[in-house]
């Protein structure tokens, strides 16, 4: 009897663990951290938000503004695919993944004193990148009480008006943080910097670009801003091609521009087999005796760089956007000097700054053909000088025009310099009207798509969430 | 009082001074030799008895004189033996068919008399989950169990089934209920590390492995009551298994052999056309896939596909004959089992073996069960089992959209010849078949890219019993789960999409350790009071670990290794989660009519906060054998029982939920699966978790009231079972959707509520008992409803599963679980489309809920109709209301595959369902045509609007049909073979209802890890399976 107590005792003994508390308290998950260096919080931020928007606001949407003639699962004709997975996934990108974590880096940055301003300016900067996207998609937006979920649980829409000026006092926050710089001793951001390496004159410049890019779109209805503008235009911005604000795509397997992976993944890796993106009539009309025409397309058996019709992919016969352009290490562009040097152009044309308009337009355009033809990394056709030269010798003056000639000259110019930059194309038709897009054939909408509808995502939580205007209801910055 | 206290005292004083004598013995069961515990003993005349023990033993003192022993036990006819002058009285029990009380298996493994019950149970014995053998034993029960939806998600072999118990009481998908095997819990997770919409791998869930030649019975514990003693374990139900055992033989080894060969073909064909060949605009396209919108086929000559050749164009009227084949599926189990007084054992071994009517589609497992028990002592007693459980399959078929290796019933061009894209590799590995730079031939898909897997599982548990008096006696049982999962995933260098080839490999890991501990007290008071008692301690530990590899870019094209890949993105999961837990029951009798439990357990999550992480589940439930309290004698109700319950079970959470932490990205994530890969550039990525942590959470809390009743007529030939119930399910730990631009998606609170009401019957008929010839009908009936009833405040609705074009399942309150997509714009009163007068086509409207995807009722029909040797078995399983939306049949119609979009091709085409709006409210018949019949059926989904190929998931299916012979013992003439049965067996014979045209009504895009219920996109067709069977017994 003690000896069978004794050996079942021991059995169940065996099988009870040693402490309760040690056996509970497991509950953290040991594969994540509780804190995160901006050096690998900014890599995941740029690299996402480059990529969700060149795979939805690019890929998707690149014949809405007519850069090319169709895309897959396109909004051109408005109605709801201008919303759905489309809207929800770039709102989501936008405010749940880029946004917070930027604000996560800011606040450390901040908290860790001017040593850190450097990186509090950085990501004060692409916050300022973002909201702006948000409200180009979109129109008003939550911006003065956006990701302040403590305070503001169901977050107000802010108007387009107000984001845009919001984003300016952003942009001038981000260049008063590097004015403060220490000389010495900041933080090492290179390591999570993808764009410029820790380079802070030249996310100076960006951050003035960006609200030189913002004022103009507010000019376009408020000139009061111009002062600004010229003060703006007075400090340094992006004016070289070598300081370009893009994401370099390395091109390796994994890390390849989605416009070739959508090419790959449903196609056969290469755009001049698979035909899927051709030039629109209004790139085939304005890239005639273009240099650009050869750097970007390969023509089709039909000859002539035949266009394909808007909602119908290429053919063999017809041109097909070149490997040159649909390549695995395409950077993602986000600011180039020459969107700058039109907007001197512009604001000079319309006598709103001082300045030779037909000499900026002529620099805008030589800058364009350089950064495609010549500084662009990795690309695999190029355009002499004398080539550059003797196409941009061939515009004619446009300092003769009326101004309307010239605003059209300009714009027409500016939105092929806006090529492959998805939101900076449609803001600029949008904005300027020029080149005039017409409504795609098939369309509910009566003009181009003019907006994005509200993310189904947060209109099911967010009921401040306005109705949804028609989508062709156009931006408030639009004339 | 004084005088009391006297006759007491003579009373005993008498006692003391009378001769005595202590006589034992063992009880069994004259049926099969099996002890028998808990029979009552009692001194004829008097009331002195005992109960027997564990092992059917007894000990009672009675006068030197003798007397007569009175032995009673639930189910057994009584029996009066006179002791005499012997010492030893044993005693065996012939069954009772009258009481009809029998012995079934309750939460902890513990056995109950039926009759004890205060809540329902259903229970499934082995011959019934054997008529047709499954490979997934959840297929077997299908149509037999009341109270259950179970749902098969495709024909893919190794493929999972859902069940849900008593519809969905979680809205954060823990809807699944507990399998537990032999009195320890296992794993029954369904790990799906593809993207369960775009390429999903459906592979089984953990109760897949249960191995049915292995299974005694299946008790499914539906109500909270029934499954109180599970706690935070507990709300989704359970499902308890008991195994086999060896019992004591006929002086020799039963070894028991069964082989069945069964095979499988296309369940469902969809109605194709075959007037019009492959392209589109009435012009041919020998290229065309998935475009039947070619010209009209009347032999003209064309170039093949395929081969080249100039040919006359003709129609393949089946060429999916030419893909998929007949599959095959061999069973094959053989059993060593004996037992005598000392001990047990049965050794199992079953081999399945399976080629899927998909090409290369293969499964083979080999399941190794032994399990052995040894009495040391009247005292001492231990078992273990150990189940050793090895698959590898290939071939599995990929569902879902998005990924090159779909391949959908629409593929079948009526005017493709499949034999031509045989062979589909040249020996320079280049792919043959389709010219298309964008599709794959499907046998390429089938061959070269395998969807490979390999699962080990090893389930074992150990369990020793003691008992130091007859009426106490303590276990201890401890169960541990071991699953090996990995996968491998292909493309092939040269697939069409993937052009350079990748591979995913997935090695997951799940392990749980079980230990229970656990004191029982019984004790009879008089002849009229039975009191149990049971307590007990339980730990369960819970992990899990996953290494991904996903490589891409090969070199050599069909070698799957890390180092033949240009880009490597290797990543880790893990999550471990303990559960301590402390449960008592006690269960009092009267006069075995009325019995009334009450338990109690108290949980401890490790996932919960400490101040939150200890909570208690209390249950009461009352039995109430009325026939036997009113001393009812009718012939008409011979047994008559009611039973109430109140009980409170629940849910913990996941692991990792309460902290805000910055996770480290392997991908940063783009439309289309067009990602991009850390470390990019020589960076790695951390992004901050986009839920908000949160405070204070609380364990989900579902409380049920539960009434019923279990009425017997004519002598038990009809058994009438009924329940109803009600639960409702608060406190949900919900991740529920914040607006976005707070910087967050969700945020992790307790809040919402489901309730469910429901109500099952069973009607179980003896309607023909003759001496030859005997039919056996039953009839199950099950009326669940799932509403749920809040949300978070401002919270619209809950997406429970998506798939693309916006099509939902979500929860919104005062509703069941929804269908939620893209509508048309129609009249709100006809609810017709309204058309587009510039194009007659349908336009697309708002987004909205179109109903509920849960069935209002489902019936399940077994019959069983035997003559001498001859039995034949049918089940008819019924499914009434709910609503599934079917991309294939979307897809069927827009590539103009299937004979409704043959009608009226060449003609004037008029959508003759849509109205045309007045402009004054009012409208009118559509007259507007439509360019063409293939822009009509191309068009369907305008801005992907759903409406018209969402369909009443209605169906009633012939299930399962059996037909078996016994050869009489005579007829063999030998004692060598003992029993021998052969058979004919059937599964998915025929659909004998359905209003979705095309496709399987059954088939679920999700597979059984999500609750995505009504939404079918490019399932693998499921199959109907016709076999025979042997079973020999030695």
């Amino acid at each position: 009897m003690k000896r069978l107590l004794i050996i079942f005792l021991c059995t169940a003994a065996m099988m009870i663990p040693l402490s309760c508390a040690d056996q509970l308290d497991i509950n953290r998950n040991p594969l994540t951290a509780s804190k995160a260096d901006p050096n690998a919080v900014l890599p995941f931020v740029i690299v996402q938000y480059s990529n969700r928007t060149v795979t939805e606001i690019g890929t998707r949407m690149v014949d809405v503004y007519q850069h090319a003639s169709a895309t897959f699962n396109s909004p051109r004709g408005g109605g709801g695919a201008a919303g759905g997975f489309l809207s929800s996934n770039q709102w989501g990108m936008l405010y749940v993944t880029v946004l917070p974590n930027l604000s996560l880096v800011e606040r450390d940055a901040r908290a860790a004193g001017i040593s850190n301003n450097n990186v509090a300016a950085i990501a004060v900067t692409l916050k300022a990148l973002a909201f702006l996207d948000a409200t180009s998609l979109f129109g008003d937006i939550p911006f003065s009480q956006a990701l302040r979920a403590e305070l503001f649980p169901q977050p107000d829409y802010d108007r387009q008006e107000d984001v845009l000026r919001g984003i300016v006092i952003m942009l001038d926050d981000a260049m008063d943080l590097i004015d403060a710089l220490p000389a010495t001793g900041t933080f090492n951001v290179a390591q999570g910097d993808l764009i410029y390496g820790g380079n802070m004159t030249n996310w100076r410049a960006l951050a003035n670009s960006l609200k030189i890019r913002v004022l103009m779109l507010l000019r376009n209805k408020d000139t009061s801003v111009d002062a600004q503008l010229t003060a703006a235009l007075g400090e340094p911005y992006i004016s070289s091609n070598t300081r370009a604000a893009m994401l370099q795509y390395p091109g390796n397997p994994g890390n390849q521009n989605a416009w070739l992976q959508i090419v790959t993944a449903f196609g056969t890796g290469s755009n001049e087999t698979t035909n899927y993106f051709g030039p629109s009539p209004v790139m085939r009309q304005l890239l005639q005796d273009d240099p650009r025409l050869e750097l970007y397309c390969v023509d089709g058996t039909a000859g002539g760089y035949k266009e394909s019709d808007i909602g119908v992919f290429p053919t063999d016969e017809e041109a097909r956007y070149s490997n040159n352009l649909i390549r695995a290490n395409l950077p993602d562009i986000w600011l180039l000097p020459a969107e700058i040097t039109f907007y001197r152009a512009e604001l000079a044309a319309k006598g709103a700054l001082a300045g030779d308009a037909n000499a900026l337009y002529r620099q805008a355009v030589t800058e364009t053909l350089q950064f495609w033809g010549q500084t662009i990394p990795g690309a695999q056709k190029t355009l002499t000088t004398d080539q550059i030269t003797s196409f941009v010798n061939g515009l004619p003056d446009i300092n003769p025009l009326t101004q309307a000639q010239q605003l059209k000259a300009i714009g027409e110019q500016q939105y092929l310099a806006t090529f492959w930059c998805p939101i900076v194309s449609w803001n600029h038709v949008r904005r300027t009207k020029v080149p005039a897009i017409e409504a795609s054939p098939g369309s509910t909408i009566t003009t181009m798509l003019k907006r994005l509808l509200y993310s189904p995502v947060e209109r099911a939580a967010n009921p401040k969430t306005p109705d949804d205007m028609l989508t062709d209801v156009p931006m408030w910055f639009e004339n | 009082m004084r005088k009391i206290l006297l006759l007491i005292f003579c009373c005993s004083f008498l006692f003391a001074e009378a001769q005595e004598r202590t006589v034992n013995g063992r009880v069994t069961s004259a049926e099969d030799g099996a002890t028998l515990p808990g029979v009552n003993v009692l001194l004829k005349g008097t009331a002195s008895g005992t109960v027997t023990d564990a092992n059917g033993n007894y000990r009672l003192v009675i006068p030197d004189g003798g007397g007569t022993l009175v032995f009673s036990f639930i189910g057994f006819r009584s029996l009066e033996i006179p002791a005499g002058e012997r010492t030893t009285v044993d005693a065996s029990l012939v069954p009772d068919v009258t009481q009809l009380s029998e012995v079934v298996v309750t939460a902890l493994g513990v056995e109950r008399q039926s009759r004890e019950l205060g809540y329902g149970l259903s229970g499934v014995k082995s011959e019934d989950l054997t008529v047709s053998r499954e490979a997934n034993i959840l297929n077997a029960l299908q149509g037999k169990v009341t109270g259950v939806t179970i749902t098969q998600s495709s024909g893919n072999l190794g493929g999972s089934t859902k069940i849900i118990i008593r519809g969905v009481s979680s809205l954060s998908g823990r809807n699944n209920p507990l399998w537990v095997v032999d009195g320890v819990p296992i794993n029954d997770a369904q790990d799906n590390t593809t993207s369960r919409i775009t390429g999903n791998r459906d592979f089984a869930g953990g109760s897949a492995v249960i191995n049915p030649d292995d299974v005694e019975s299946i008790n499914v514990l539906k109500g909270a009551a029934a499954t109180a003693l599970y706690g935070s374990r507990a709300a989704a139900g359970v499902i308890v298994v008991t195994t086999k055992k060896g019992k004591r033989g006929q002086g020799r080894a039963t070894v028991t052999v069964n082989s069945s060969v069964r095979f499988d073909n296309l369940f469902r064909v969809p109605e194709y056309q075959n007037e019009y060949a492959g392209g589109a605009n009435f012009k041919y396209d020998s290229t065309a896939t998935a475009n039947n919108w070619g010209p009209r086929i009347v032999g003209q000559q064309v170039t093949e596909l395929g081969t080249g050749n100039r040919v006359a164009l003709q129609a393949y009227k089946d060429n999916y004959k030419d893909f998929y084949r007949t599959g095959r599926t061999l069973i094959n189990n053989i059993a060593f089992a004996d037992g005598n007084e000392k001990g047990d054992y049965r050794l199992s071994v079953t081999s399945l073996n399976q080629v899927g009517i998909l090409p290369n589609a293969e499964l083979d497992r080999l399941t190794t069960s032994f399990n052995a028990g040894m009495k040391h002592s009247d005292k001492l007693r231990t078992r273990f089992g150990i189940q050793y459980i090895s698959t590898q399959s290939q071939g599995t078929g990929v569902a879902g959209a998005n990924d090159p290796n779909v391949f959908n019933l629409d593929g079948f061009v009526r005017s493709t010849n499949f034999k031509n894209f045989k062979p589909w590799i040249d020996e320079n590995g280049n792919q043959l078949g389709f010219a298309s730079p964008f599709d794959n031939n499907p046998f390429w898909l089938q061959h070269e890219n395998k969807n490979e897997r390999e699962d080990e599982r090893f389930l074992g548990n150990f369990e020793t019993i003691y008992s130091p008096i007859q009426e106490l006696s303590f276990t201890a049982r401890l169960g541990y789960d071991f699953d090996q999962d990995n996968r491998l995933i292909t493309n092939r260098v040269g697939t069409r999409s993937r052009a350079t080839g990748d591979f995913t490999i997935d090695k997951i890991n799940r392990k749980q350790l079980n230990v229970d501990l656990i004191a029982t007290y019984f004790k009879t008071f008089g002849s009229d009071y039975n009191l149990k008692m049971l307590g007990g301690f339980n730990y369960n530990k819970r992990g899990f670990s996953a290494e991904t590899l996903f490589s891409q870019n090969l070199s050599i094209p069909e070698l799957f290794n890390p180092s033949n890949a240009l880009s490597n993105v290797p990543t880790r999961g893990f999550a471990e989660q303990t559960l301590f837990g402390a449960y008592g029951e006690a269960s009092l009798s009267y006069k075995d009519w009325a019995t009334l439990s009450v338990t109690g357990r108290n949980d401890w999550s490790s996932t919960l906060p400490a101040d939150n992480r200890s909570y208690f589940y209390p249950s009461a439930s009352l039995a109430l054998v009325i026939t036997d309290a009113l001393g009812m004698k009718s012939k008409i109700l011979n047994y008559g029982k009611l039973r109430a319950s109140v009980a409170q079970v629940g849910n913990d959470t996941n692991p990792y939920q309460l902290d805000f932490n910055f996770i480290p990205a392997a991908v940063a994530t783009g439309q289309y699966s067009l990602n991009q890969n850390f470390p990019f550039n020589g960076r790695l990525g951390f992004v901050a978790q986009n839920r908000i942590p949160p405070i204070n959470l609380k364990p989900e809390r579902q409380t049920t009231i539960e009434f019923g009743a279990e009425l017997q007529f004519l002598n038990s030939r009809i058994t009438l079972d009924v329940s109803y119930f009600s639960s409702s399910n608060k406190d949900q730990i919900l991740a529920i959707p914040i607006p976005q631009s707070t910087g967050f998606a969700t945020q992790t609170i307790n809040v919402g509520e489901v309730v469910q009401e429901g109500v099952e019957i069973s009607l179980d008929a003896k309607v023909i008992d003759g001496k030859n010839f005997k039919w056996n009908s039953i009839v199950n009936f099950t009326h669940n409803e799932s509403t749920v009833k809040s949300l978070a405040q401002g919270t619209e609705r809950i997406l429970i599963a998506s798939e693309f074009n916006n099509i939902q399942v979500v929860a919104v309150p005062g509703r069941e679980f929804q269908l939620f997509t893209t509508t048309y714009l129609s009249d709100p009163v006809s609810g017709r489309p309204i058309i587009n007068p510039a194009n007659g086509l349908r336009q697309s409207g708002p987004v909205a809920t179109r109903g509920s995807v849960m069935p209002d009722f489902t019936m399940g029909f077994i019959n069983a109709f035997s003559y001498k040797g001859f039995t034949l078995s049918t089940t008819i399983d019924w499914r009434s209301g709910g609503l599934i939306h079917s991309a294939t049949v979307a897809a069927l119609w827009a590539s103009g595959a299937t004979a409704e979009t043959a009608v009226n091709r060449e003609g004037t085409f008029i959508d003759t369902h849509g109205v045309l709006a007045n402009g004054d409210g009012t409208f009118r018949e559509n007259d507007i045509p439509v360019r063409s019949a293939q822009t009509f059926w191309n068009n369907l989904a305008p801005s992907g609007a759903a409406d018209a190929t969402i369909f009443d998931a209605s169906f009633a299916k012939l299930r399962e049909l059996g037909l078996s012979y016994t050869v009489p013992s005579h007829i063999l003439g030998t004692r060598f073979i003992r029993q021998l049965q052969v058979g004919v067996e059937g599964r998915n014979i025929a659909l004998l209802y359905a209003k979705v045209p095309h496709i399987d009504p059954e088939a679920n895009l999700f597979g059984a890890g999500v609750d995505g219920f009504g939404v079918e996109r490019a399932a693998v067709p499921s199959t109907r399976s016709i076999g025979f069977n042997v079973r020999l017994t030695f």
